[in-house]
């Protein structure tokens, strides 16, 4: 097997769209906030955080994933992609029991051709109750 | 036209999760320009067995396992591009960047990490993307 490929392309940081979104200064994480990488681009797990102040806006199903979702956009157009352009989603959510609110929320933004998703439920972050993990189509 | 899809298999025995637990699952497969790993848990390398630890030290035997399977594949974990990683309880997020920091040094990948209950009491569970 050849120790590299030289059709292999380059492994790309995109810098944060927005001083918030910043989690290893904002938060001390060691993860970047998206990667570009095989004309795809990967997301770190996106929370309901400011993007300008960078605190977290703890809130409801609806209100932290309306945040998300902005946030996605300003990052994803800023690396010339879209929210009509994400490929997969994996929502978490803190508790099952609202799935259905989840989802009238979540089809406003992704009203056409809506990506794959798996919808799971998880202890989030700093109880916050939604997170989205994110690869789209660059 | 039709992609390949190569099934990777740790040339190491001991590191292959599936193999050991007989398990119906890849190690990992490379597709395209990816290699896709699949969720790795702590198991000691001189035995295959789970290896029971701390959130430190289980983040650190899975992220050893992952950088050996990645770099026989010819990536590595610099070539890294997303991680998924979950943790038995979000409380100790503080001691997962611990361990976690160190192997990714300078231009982490994207990363996701969510508190869940892992398979036969393991406290830490991380796959990732790669370019290969």
């Amino acid at each position: 097997m050849p120790a590299s490929n030289p059709m292999a392309s380059a492994r790309e940081i995109l810098p944060p769209p927005a001083p918030g979104l910043d989690f290893a200064a904002g938060f001390g994480h060691p993860q970047s906030c998206a990667v570009r990488a095989g004309g795809l681009i990967f997301c770190s797990g996106m929370l309901a955080i400011n993007p300008q102040t960078g605190e977290r806006e703890h809130g409801t199903v609806t209100s932290e994933t309306r945040r998300i979702f902005e946030n996605l956009k300003l990052l994803l157009e800023t690396a010339g992609s879209s929210l009509e352009r994400i490929v997969q989603v994996h929502a978490l959510i803190y508790d099952r029991v609202e799935y259905d609110v989840l989802n009238r929320v979540y089809r406003q933004y992704v009203p056409n051709a809506p990506p794959c998703r798996t919808v799971w439920s998880v202890q989030i972050e700093a109880g916050l109750k939604v997170q989205f993990d994110v690869i789209a189509a660059a | 036209m039709t992609a390949k899809r190569q099934a990777i298999t740790p040339a190491d025995a001991k590191l292959d999760i599936p193999k050991t637990f007989a398990l119906p699952y890849a190690t990992g497969v490379k597709a395209c320009e990816f290699i896709f790993l699949s969720g790795m848990i702590a198991v000691d390398p001189s035995t295959g067995e789970r290896a029971h630890g701390s959130v430190v030290d289980e983040t650190t035997l899975i992220l050893r396992a992952m950088a050996t399977v990645l770099e026989a594949s010819g990536s590595s974990l610099a070539k890294v591009v997303k991680t998924t990683v979950w943790l038995h309880s979000m409380l100790e997020l503080e001691d997962l960047d611990r361990a976690y920091q160190p192997f990714f040094a300078s231009a982490p990948p994207a990363r996701t990490v969510c508190g869940a209950r892992i398979n036969n009491g393991m406290k830490v569970q991380i796959d990732c993307i790669a370019l290969a």
